[in-house]
């Protein structure tokens, strides 16, 4: 070990959010929420129990796949330029230092079941004593109150309650889940705003904080499409359609097809459908490959605005699929937008990091992890802030690994009390 | 605290020039939470979403649609031809007025009325602008055009949406307009709140495909780091078993996971403890997690021997097991009794079953608002609670140009004269 401190987090203050400070206590509902909020500026602090960490330093895929403390990608992914320290909330000294970071605090995420927090003191009411600007962000599965306060879930189970699993799937397979867990993504996102609403509405009103509630159902049920309308208004009820699009209850036109190297989306049969169809059947009769649908009658029918039959649909789509079967996707991507069809290519992880457009924009960062001795990429800004840039902070942080800067240096401890805390199992 | 607080983003102006899904739902967190925000809109080149429907009693019309209303509660609406001669000229002048500009023009578009942010800020130097199209304002995709529905393929969500021996089919929706908007709004939030302290304003490049790639959870690291590719594994989690979706008798969904062994222990004790979770090679998780296609296979029989459809009368199998009548269950009770075993589980809810549900009721998460021309609608409230300045939603989406006269009069100050001159010549389109 060398006096030098630790590597991370990186400085970032020219964020917008420079000078605030984040506790978080978040499971997989709010640990993206926080990391959003540090890469905006803000002093993130992870607070996890001593020893064994946070729980979510379990959760896979681990790097080479070796089980670790410090390998899950998960924790790297979500926890990438926090500050780590560890606190025992279950004894009162733990309890104690979080009330003393509390104080030197703005937000505090927290995502224990409703009545828990109280136990651990993280409730707003014992946290708003300390410190009464304080803004605590609550997140669970399905709010503080209600008939379903105490029900167990997780991704599957808001992705279900919350009514978007319904839209998503096959007539035959029935619903899917996607597999990279969006209940979660959405309350983490949702919640971020509702943070940063409450950090707002702090500033207009005399620093006074609240309680923010958020609830993963009602996140999953805000990404329902035009589905909770159609309900409303029509008493259709949308589900999951394949290959196609949900239209009404019809399922749409076929809107994936298989390329030579993948798969392609493109809404109405790649365009061949609706008042913008010329320009499609242009091209497919270009090539040769029209099949009958440059005739006088087909261009009048799919120009139309009358639905096509179910033979013609079908006839379409096959003609379409038949265009694409030969060639590749990005080839046919490009082809389709410069003939204004806005068409784009079913891409893969690997895909996503090779492509044009992220490179263009220089999107992705490079992370060192010394320890390793080596540095990987990692997503960049999802904005672009003239005046205040977002920043990736360098990789997530070893269990404690900022133990003492936070707790010599925020919190004013001395050694001895750091070595009775640490006796004591506290930190 | 008995003194009154002020809406959060109450004195703050709003020109939403943006449209579709991602731009509407930034600036109704912004009017939900007290901001004006007035949608800038033209009869010439409609809102797609205002030709989309569900629209009341299945007529389209311009101001009838349920897919536009929902992301626009709480706002005014104005109409101007941006091709008329007068038309950017005044939108500049709103704009001079407002704090926050919405777009998701085609890069270059803004910059064509003269509408760009350079200009802009002559008028109003702590203006902030944020724009929203797919791709951001530069490199060779920049010019791409798309809906949500095709982002989310190349976001990578139709690669890891379905089976695993199935097509990359996408969740269903136009999925990247229902999560890029609110990493829009925190960032646009942050940098209202930098401009409240520091009186400066900036402009926000917001290419909807960057912020979607933050959407697939694990896979970009563990293709950058471990080289291994993430695919879509239909209802299974690599860490969980069980985990799955599962047809009860009245043919609903429910989907049950098992994390960790205490919910598993809960899951064997609901099912009445067969023999089955006893074999050696479903005591442990990471043994259970080989075995997922038969513990599918059991618990798919022991709903269809435990579940029934209160509308039908209960099958009887001579075969099958006998069943008490206190392990009966409907598909709700099935859940409640999973549920009272500590085992995460739920029911795939339909739209008609959201409107219905009891959490969402008790939560006030659906606003019922009244609109002159749809009469009295449903819409989505924010997922989170404040508790000293909660969201609330004003009123009913806007008809298009409805408060014409407000902001052309008032705001942007023109006489009588003007107004009914500009207005005859087409300006208000």
């Amino acid at each position: 070990m060398t006096n030098e401190g630790p590597s991370v987090p990186l400085a970032h203050p020219t964020g917008p959010l420079a000078g605030y400070r984040v506790l978080d206590f978040a499971d997989e509902k709010g640990q993206f929420c926080a990391r959003l909020l540090g890469e905006l500026g803000a002093d993130v602090i992870k607070v996890e129990p001593p020893r064994e960490g946070d729980p979510t330093r379990q959760n896979g895929p681990f790097f080479r796949g070796e089980q670790g403390l410090e390998t899950s990608l998960y924790w790297w992914t979500m926890n990438a330029g926090k500050r780590s320290i560890t606190c025992q909330l279950k004894l009162e000294q733990g309890r104690d230092l979080v009330r003393r970071l509390v104080e030197k605090s703005d937000i505090v995420i927290e995502t224990n079941p409703p009545g828990e927090a109280a136990k651990l003191g993280l409730d707003y009411e014992t946290l708003s004593q300390a410190n009464p600007g304080i803004i605590v962000v609550s997140i669970t599965n399905f709010g503080q109150t209600g008939p379903y306060k105490d029900w167990k879930a997780t991704d599957i189970v808001g992705s279900a309650m919350g009514g978007h699993m319904y839209l998503n799937g096959d007539p035959e397979r029935g619903p899917v889940r996607t597999t990279a867990p969006q209940a979660y993504m959405q309350v983490n996102v949702q919640a971020a705003v509702g943070a940063m609403v409450a950090l707002y509405a702090r500033g207009v009103n005399g620093g006074v904080g609240q309680h923010v509630d958020v609830s993963m159902q009602e996140a999953m049920a805000n990404a329902m499409d035009n589905a909770q309308a159609t309900w409303d208004i029509l008493h259709i009820n949308l589900s999951g359609p394949g290959l196609r699009r949900n239209n009404r209850a019809a399922f749409g036109a076929r809107y994936l097809y298989e390329t030579v190297d993948g798969w392609v989306a493109c809404l109405q049969a790649g365009g061949l459908i609706g008042p913008q169809s010329g320009p499609i059947i242009d091209w497919l009769a270009e090539e040769g490959e029209a099949n009958g649908l440059d005739s006088p009658e087909w261009r009048e029918k799919l120009g139309g605005l009358e639905p096509l039959s179910p033979e013609d649909q079908a006839y379409v789509e096959e003609t379409m699929a038949k265009f694409c079967a030969k060639r590749k996707k990005l080839e046919l991507v490009a082809e389709a937008q410069r003939r204004g069809a806005g068409w784009a290519p079913v891409l893969s992880p690997r895909e996503i990091v090779e492509n044009e457009q992220l490179a263009a924009r220089e999107y992705w960062v490079r992370v060192h992890h010394e320890d390793l001795g080596e540095s990987f990429i990692y997503p960049g800004a999802p904005v672009k802030m003239s005046e205040t840039p977002w920043k990736q902070r360098g990789r997530a942080p070893r269990l404690g690994e900022h133990n003492e800067q936070v707790y010599r240096d925020l919190l004013g401890l001395d050694d001895a009390e750091l070595r009775r805390l640490r006796m004591r199992m506290v930190i | 605290m008995g003194e009154e607080l002020k809406l959060p983003f109450e004195g703050l102006r709003v020109a939403d020039l943006a449209w579709v899904g991602v731009g509407p739902t930034v600036s109704k967190y912004l009017a939900d939470h007290g901001a004006e925000v007035i949608r800038v809109e033209s009869s010439t080149y409609p809102e797609a979403l205002r030709r989309v429907g569900p629209f009341v009693n299945d007529e389209p019309g311009i101001d009838n649609s349920g897919y536009y209303a929902n992301f626009n509660s709480s706002k005014l609406g104005m109409s101007v031809n941006l091709k008329h001669p007068r038309g950017p000229e005044l939108v500049k002048r709103l704009i001079a007025r407002c704090d926050v500009v919405t777009e998701s023009f085609t890069p270059g578009t803004m910059a064509r009325f003269g509408l760009d942010y350079e200009t802009l800020r002559e008028v109003r130097p702590d203006l902030i602008m944020i724009s929203m199209p797919l791709y951001g304002q530069t490199g060779p995709w920049a010019s791409y055009s798309g809906y949500g529905h095709v982002l989310q393929a190349a976001a990578g969500f139709n690669h890891l949406t379905g089976w695993p021996d199935g097509p990359p089919i996408g969740t269903g929706i136009a999925y990247t307009d229902f999560l890029v908007p609110h990493i829009a709004a925190t960032a646009l939030i942050a940098a209202l709140d930098y401009r409240r302290r520091t009186g400066k304003g900036q402009y926000i490049d917001f290419g909807q495909f960057e912020a979607a790639v933050h959407g697939l959870w694990t896979a970009i690291l563990d293709w950058t780091a471990n080289g291994h590719e993430q695919i879509r594994l239909g209802n299974r989690d690599p860490e969980a078993a069980p985990h799955g979706c599962y047809r009860c008798q009245d043919g609903r969904y429910i989907v049950i996971a098992c994390f960790t062994e205490k919910e598993w222990e809960g899951f064997r004790a609901a099912l009445g403890r067969p023999e089955w979770c006893d074999l050696e090679r479903m005591r442990r998780k990471w043994s259970r997690l080989n075995e997922q296609k038969e513990i599918d296979r059991h618990i798919q029989a022991w709903l269809d021997d435990h579940t029934y459809d209160p509308a039908r009368p209960k099958p009887v199998d001579p075969e099958g097991p006998e069943i008490p009548e206190d392990w009966q269950f409907t598909t709700e009770e099935v859940v409640a009794h999973f549920q009272s075993f500590g085992v995460p589980c739920g029911i795939v809810q339909s739209p008609e079953a959201m409107h219905k549900d009891p959490q969402l009721a008790h939560r006030g998460h659906y606003w019922k608002l009244q609109h002159p021309v749809m009469g009295l609608r449903t819409y989505d409230g924010p997922a989170f609670r404040l508790s000293r300045t909660p969201g609330r939603l004003s009123k009913a989406a806007p008809c298009l140009g409805e408060d014409n006269e407000y902001v052309y009069r008032e705001l942007i100050g023109l006489d009588e004269e003007e107004f009914i001159e500009l207005l005859a010549d087409g300006a208000f389109e």
